[in-house]
């Protein structure tokens, strides 16, 4: 079986893992774009949306942090929307979701197989959620009432290349080995 | 034909010379600063850091919207940070400016930038002339960098100062903002116009990324650690703790929150010259005069109006541009500062 098979037959193969995928991304998708400050507190406790500066789409705010282009509000709940910032959220998402599942079917075929299967893929995402967290809301930082953002900042334009090129390799490997341990 | 070559080169070297002399005149300068330098623009360089955000990443309101007292959405013990210039009293909600930091306004016909730098509390307005001021995303002593987008200098806020680009060493003119409650400056400005939520970009303005002042929360809270490193450190006052400045070129002092509310006047001498803070309870914040003569202020005479304090002599003595900012920001920009009303002072 090729790693691309086993990649396929992984994740889409069965709408269980398929499920597993698509939740993890919609959760880390919702972390991220916490963390950037897209989402947070402050609803007036209705539902309404309004987007009026659909203009400002491709207009960044730093690197890979984009304008918003319009606001939601839900409950107690507002997220300035901005397709990009989304795109890549639920992107990284999808990729640790599937980390996530390729690492879970390794393991069992470990068992079975008696080999020590690989690990690091959680530790993959860390530099993605540093670059949420350290970004234009340091709210990270100051729960931890650390002086780290200084030290930081310089290294936040590679965090999110890093963290996906780090979850595309995760990913690549568990592949190949779950297809090594597949008949 | 050569007869006509002088005049064409002399003309071209003039715009030469001329040409840098007319962008530098876009953005008000003083050749000499009016505050005291404790570090040479080299070291400020140095210590310039990345903020998180690129150039114009919290982008500037350029074309700001106002409406009136009574269609703000704000609650009285809100802050704004309050202008009053020729007659008019407009408010910047701090709920707006922690997301844009940079208002370019025309009031009275001037135009003028307010600025606030929500890692140091600390705000701070300029005569722009033609010129516009944005953020630079850099930061030096956790305070924001402006840039004029005139020239591309650099401007540490509570500098004052170019330390960078063409404008370099050269001073900005200042304007006196009020750091108050909504409330307070609503009853001393009833006409007052509010910066309105429609800036031209959308931003979560019900929300503070960095915490809460009223409570206090998060980044603000007295004890609090700074987030970014500082030039010098000082411990005699919590880092966080608002303090009310003010610089000349004899040197710079500051007055505690605390005296502020348990004094009416405070006289403090500033190098070899003599100063006055006299508090305004009514806005919790002072107002600082050159006062060498010594001249004894009458505190039953002064009348606090919409231009400030006025009467019990005051009349004869100079205003001192002053401003609110977080102890050690200000510890950092001017290290040999005085420091009033410190615990450690309290008989």
């Amino acid at each position: 079986m090729t790693a691309l098979a086993a990649l396929r037959d992984a994740l889409v193969g069965r709408p269980r893992n398929a499920v597993l995928v698509g939740g993890c991304g919609l959760a880390y998708a919702a972390l991220y774009l916490w963390m950037i400050g897209d989402l947070g507190p402050g609803g007036g406790g209705g539902l309404a949306a309004r987007f009026p500066a659909w203009d400002r789409v491709w207009q960044a705010r730093g690197p890979f942090h984009f304008e918003p282009v319009g606001l939601i509000e839900a409950g107690p709940w507002v997220w300035t929307f901005s397709p990009l910032n989304t795109l890549l959220g639920l992107g990284i998402g999808l990729l640790l979701g599937g980390n996530l599942v390729l690492g879970w079917r390794v393991r069992r075929a470990a068992i079975h197989c008696a080999w020590h299967p690989p690990g690091g893929s959680l530790l993959a995402a860390l530099p993605a959620l540093l670059a949420g967290g350290a970004c234009c809301a340091p709210i990270v930082l100051i729960w931890l009432g650390l002086p780290l953002a200084g030290v930081l900042s310089p290294l936040l334009p590679w965090l999110l290349p890093l963290a996906v090129l780090l979850l595309l390799a995760s990913l690549a490997t568990l592949a190949r080995r779950l297809a090594a341990s597949t008949p | 034909m050569s007869r006509w070559r002088c005049p064409t080169l002399l003309v071209f070297v003039a715009w030469l010379l001329l040409s840098p002399t007319a962008a530098l005149a876009a953005l008000p300068t003083e050749e000499t600063p009016r505050v005291p330098l404790a570090y040479s623009l080299q070291e400020f360089r140095e210590a310039v850091r990345a903020g998180g955000p690129g150039k114009d990443g919290i982008p500037s309101i350029d074309r700001p919207r106002f409406h009136s007292a009574a269609e703000a959405r704000l609650a009285p013990d809100d802050l704004v940070i309050g202008l009053y210039l020729g007659g008019e009293a407009r408010a910047y909600p701090q709920r707006i400016l922690v997301w844009h930091e940079i208002v370019n306004d025309t009031v009275d016909g001037r135009p003028v930038s307010i600025t606030y730098c929500p890692l140091t509390g600390s705000a701070l307005g300029f005569h722009r002339g033609d010129a516009e001021l944005g953020v630079s995303g850099r930061l030096v002593n956790s305070n924001l960098v402006m840039y004029d987008r005139t020239t591309g200098s650099e401007v540490p806020q509570m500098l004052g100062v170019a330390i960078d680009g063409p404008l370099a060493g050269r001073g900005l003119e200042e304007l006196r903002l009020v750091w108050t409650t909504w409330d307070a400056w609503k009853t001393r400005h009833p006409d007052t116009r509010v910066l309105s939520r429609e800036t031209g970009h959308v931003r979560n303005y019900r929300h503070d990324p960095y915490g809460s002042y009223a409570p206090l929360r998060g980044y603000y809270r007295p004890q609090s650690a700074r987030l970014f490193p500082v030039m010098t450190e000082s411990r005699r006052l919590p880092p966080k703790a608002s303090v009310l400045g003010f610089r000349t070129i004899q040197g710079a002092a500051a007055v505690t929150r605390e005296a502020l509310r348990r004094e009416a006047v405070i006289e403090l001498a500033v190098g070899d010259s003599h100063y006055t803070v006299i508090s305004d309870a009514d806005l919790a914040t002072g107002w600082v005069f050159h006062n060498p003569r010594r001249v004894e202020i009458r505190v039953d005479d002064l009348t606090f109006g919409p231009a400030g304090v006025s009467g019990g002599g005051t009349e004869a003595l100079g205003p001192i541009h002053a401003f609110e900012a977080m102890w050690f920001a200000w510890a950092a920009f001017y290290p040999d500062t005085l420091l009033y009303g410190a615990a450690e002072d309290v008989p």
